[in-house]
């Protein structure tokens, strides 16, 4: 059943909709016994929820009919603050956390009819691209339990292949909506920096932290989506702009929109299948009308990663020096002085790859190394935007795969050296530090395994990316 | 380094808490409730998810500030985050600038008309107050008060032009002046905290940094307690350290907090949850419009329309309220007589009973009501006087209270001289003395009259009289 043929029969009061809550639940129960895409199953707060849309329903409530997601599931990535529900942004030292309030998005998710199931797996604060970096735990893939989900918002992509009637709040700092979308076979939309609040979003890094949704379907993605975006005076980065009817865009024919191919994206360092399945799907949007072109984009695939790890991690230093076991989260027998205690509490608690990135931030925002890293990386984001900007007058949108492998097994995971881990965000970083809103699109599989192709387009054409998006729907 | 060739050399770093009613980043108010931890919301107490969303009247404050200051003002306000773990700061970073401050290179005249460069002038949070219960030294824990911490502060730097103990309480006197004018700092329960940098020429100007000394007297106190520590030194022949002592007020010594090896390094980055605010020349212009006339500029009217003298001016001004009462007096009454009588008087009164101006109630219109008098020489200076003590316990109408107390001046010379017969026939003794040319016994007898007649005839005219009296005798 399509998403809006069941929010249909909710308020058409066609659906029980406690009955149907509690099988969900028990449903998202026993895939995580499977899969590990929770953290955190939200039941008390979902059958809550469901309760009040049923007197609403059952009392004809006039406003009902209005509500974009009444009755749909929505699983939230764990950095998302949700009031109440233990929120631990994938990381031991937020164990026993509960948020104070609601992230805006959640606010806009339940405002719509929305039911919170609980909190999705995926690497501490973000840190990864495979989901593996976690005290707490690991999704394994959908299609093959032995690989992972991506990451990291893993647990968000595979619960998206998994449950019905759902989407997922997923969060893209690097990469981490689209690369496990890519893993998964779903369709993940990161957007345009800004234009969906990141108020309540444990940070990773600042200036490219984004909140995006990730669906089975590319309706569900674009329907949450228009739940999601707009304007919030709570964060001061909220972009005020009109938002789009995204739906609407999927209706659009696309023949005749000119999309450039990423000629360095494609060939040395990209595995043969995933390179195979991606050059297909080009072939099915020039089937449907779409003008192809080659396009050299040396700058973002040559110095994304520096660029990216040098900010990324220079915030994300900052942003960690709260969790000192002050407050809330994990803390410890209070012991010698304040540095000797918050020093235990974090040795204990981080993972390596945390305290990695920690090292690394610090050390590039250091007096002495920042001109040469942090701010480098700076002027490099700039040059990069413009790159991008004057590609953008000529296309529509821009083409990469979106992972440059198949999901990688969890034992070949182990082998690989901090910065071949790296090396698997190649295709995602540089939109994500130019801000530039990116889709993830399923083309096919390779293996039994889902191959995605990464449509990127220019700050706030959304719409663009689903209308082509939409040529993969269903199939 | 500067060539220095004074015997002293001081600069400033000043906090000063603004009085805006909310705090820098958040809603919660600066004031009210002082039970601990009561002010607080999840931004101003750092939970993971919260962000911070500019106070503009904040900078408004900080603007009026640099324009007080003759600052040129940076056209971007840019937030960075200044790093380093201490249990006071919520975050372990605190939202400060960095590179470019809202205001450089200003200046502040000294009384005496000494310039005082300043270096920057920037706007950041306050951190959050410890409270050691068992003194500083000697508590086994601190406990932590969030209410202040996101406070908006601003900071002044100092060039290195202050060249003595009393030159330092003297900037910091005109630079309270200029805060109570522009209203922007509550001058009788603001914070207001230095720290200084001195260094004498014995000690080969090394620099020694003294924190954490709140207001003008402290400073002065501070400042030359250090001077002739560092002198002591230098004489033992002991090195003066490059290091930073604290300024304990209690016992009135410095002492070493730490040896300084190298400057902090405070791994700063721009704070990317807050965007850039642009300081519109329509806005800057907006807020010139609303400034505020100053000291200096009031000591130039004074001088100028009221024709008083430049040093009683320089009091009047020097005190906000005691200005804006000079004003309204001086329009009703001769302006030398209003400005002798508040000066000297209401200042001497003022001081005496350890009270602000704005802690009485005696207002403009006592001042005139009693200045008319004195200028009518309806009363004496010395009933003036009197009235203006007991104006300063409570309010009463001048006027009536002349009336029924019956102080209006003797003007009657029969009455007086009536007065002085008596005198003189009463203290033959005094009499004998005077005549045989002690003058100091003709005092006594005035003083006989004085008191008959309650202060309600001059000194002067008595004199006179009882002089004509015993010369009149002697014939």
């Amino acid at each position: 059943m399509k998403i809006n043929d069941f929010i249909q029969q909710v308020k058409n009061n066609q659906v029980d909709i406690v009955e149907h809550t509690h099988k969900v639940i028990e449903e998202c129960k026993k895939i995580n016994k499977e899969y590990n895409y929770f953290n955190f199953i939200s039941e008390e707060l979902a059958l809550r929820q469901a309760n009040e849309i049923k007197k609403s329903v059952k009392n004809n409530d006039k406003n009902i009919k209005n509500k974009k997601l009444l009755g749909v599931a929505i699983s939230v990535k764990d950095s998302i603050c949700v009031k109440g529900v233990e929120s631990t942004a994938g990381s031991r030292i937020l164990k026993g956390y509960k948020p104070l309030f609601n992230a805006t998005v959640i606010e806009k998710v339940i405002e719509e009819g929305g039911i919170v199931i609980g909190k999705t797996a995926q690497d501490e604060f973000g840190f990864g691209a495979f989901s593996v970096n976690t005290k707490l735990n690991i999704p394994k893939n959908p299609f093959d339990k032995e690989r992972s989900c991506g990451g990291s918002s893993g647990g968000a992509a595979g619960l998206s292949q998994k449950l019905s009637n759902h989407i997922a709040l997923g969060e893209s700092t690097g990469g981490s909506i689209v690369e496990p979308s890519s893993f998964c076979g779903v369709f993940g939309l990161c957007p345009t920096y800004g234009l969906v609040s990141r108020y309540g979003l444990m940070d990773f890094g600042n200036s490219l932290d984004k909140i995006g949704p990730i669906g089975k379907n590319i309706h569900d993605a674009a329907l949450l989506m228009g739940t999601i975006a707009g304007y919030d005076k709570s964060d001061s980065t909220s972009l005020d702009s009109n938002h789009a009817d995204y739906k609407s865009f999927l209706k659009e024919p696309v023949k005749g929109m000119k999309v450039g191919i990423i000629k360095e994206a494609f060939g040395k360092g990209i595995q043969n299948e995933v390179d195979k399945a991606v050059r297909k799907g080009i072939e099915k949007l020039e089937d449907n009308g779409v003008k192809t072109e080659e396009i050299s984009l040396e700058l973002p695939i040559k110095y994304g990663i520096a660029t990216y790890y040098m900010i990324a991690t220079s915030e994300a230093s900052t942003n960690l020096a709260k969790y000192c076991g002050m407050r809330y989260g994990k803390s410890d027998k209070l012991e010698g002085n304040f540095n000797e205690y918050f020093t235990k509490v974090r040795s204990e608690n981080f993972t390596e790859e945390a305290k990695r990135r920690i090292i690394l931030g610090t050390f590039a925002r250091m007096a002495g190394y920042r001109d040469a890293f942090y701010l480098k990386a700076a002027k490099v984001r700039t040059i990069m935007i413009n790159e991008y900007k004057k590609a953008f007058k000529k296309f529509d949108a821009l083409i990469s795969p979106t992972a440059p492998m198949l999901p990688p097994k969890f034992s070949e995971i182990e082998k690989l050296t901090p910065l071949q881990h790296y090396l698997a965000d190649v295709m995602t970083v540089s939109p994500n530090v130019a801000g530039l809103p990116h889709l993830n699109v399923p083309v096919g599989f390779e293996n039994n395994l889902p191959v995605g192709m990464l449509l990127t387009g220019d700050h706030l054409q959304e719409g663009k990316l689903l209308q082509l998006g939409s040529v993969f729907e269903g199939k | 380094m500067k060539n220095f060739t004074s015997d002293v050399i001081v600069g400033l770093e000043i906090h000063i808490e603004l009085n805006t009613k909310t705090k820098l980043f958040c809603g919660c108010p600066t004031k009210g409730s002082e039970e601990p931890n009561t002010r607080t919301c999840v931004t101003c107490l750092g939970m993971p998810g919260s962000k911070p969303v500019l106070n503009k009247k904040a900078v408004e404050f900080v603007l009026k500030l640099c324009l007080a200051l003759g600052c040129e003002i940076s056209p971007e306000l840019i937030f960075s985050r200044k790093s380093y773990f201490y249990p006071d700061m919520a975050k372990n970073y605190q939202i400060s600038q960095y590179e470019i401050p809202l205001g450089k290179k200003g200046k502040l005249k000294l009384k005496e008309g000494k310039e005082v460069g300043i270096t920057r002038v920037h706007m950041e949070e306050d951190p959050a107050s410890l409270v050691h219960p068992a003194g500083m030294k000697d508590s086994a824990y601190v406990l932590v008060d969030y209410n202040r911490s996101g406070n908006p502060l601003a900071e002044i730097v100092t060039e290195p032009d202050l060249e003595s103990p009393e030159e330092a309480r003297d900037f910091m006197k005109q630079l309270i002046t200029v805060l109570d004018y522009l209203e922007i700092f509550d001058v009788n329960n603001g914070i207001i905290k230095a720290d200084a940098n001195i260094s004498i020429k014995e000690g080969r100007y090394t620099r020694v940094e003294i924190k954490n000394i709140t207001g003008f007297r402290e400073i002065e106190r501070a400042l030359m307690y250090e001077v002739s520590r560092q002198k002591g030194e230098v004489k033992r022949h002991k090195t003066i350290h490059h290091e930073t002592r604290s300024w304990d007020s209690e016992s009135g010594v410095t002492f070493s907090l730490r040896k300084k090896e190298t400057e902090e390094d405070y791994g700063y980055i721009i704070d990317s949850d807050l965007t850039v605010v642009d300081i519109t020349d329509k806005w800057l212009n907006e807020i010139k419009k609303n400034m505020p006339e100053l000291a200096q500029d009031k000591v130039k009217k004074f001088v100028h329309d009221y024709k008083i003298k430049k040093e009683d001016a320089e009091i009047i001004a020097a005190d906000k309220e005691l200005a804006k009462m000079f004003e309204s007096v001086a329009k009703q009454v001769d302006a030398n007589l209003a400005a002798k009588w508040m000066r000297r008087e209401l200042v001497r009164v003022l001081n005496y009973n350890k009270k602000e101006l704005n802690e009485v109630k005696i207002n403009e219109n006592h001042m005139i009501d009693l200045l008319e008098l004195i200028e009518n020489k309806k009363i004496t200076d010395a009933v003036g006087q009197q009235i203006i003590e007991k104006l300063i316990e409570s309010p009463f109408d001048v006027k009536k209270y002349v009336k029924k107390e019956k102080l209006e001046a003797v003007s009657d010379i029969s009455e007086l001289e009536k007065y002085c017969k008596e005198a003189i026939s009463e203290n033959p003794k005094a009499v004998e003395d005077y005549k045989k040319g002690e003058k100091k016994a003709l005092n006594y007898i005035v003083g006989k009259v004085m008191a008959r007649t309650r202060g309600k005839a001059t000194p002067k005219e008595v004199n006179e009289i009882i002089t004509n009296l015993l010369k009149r005798a002697e014939l």
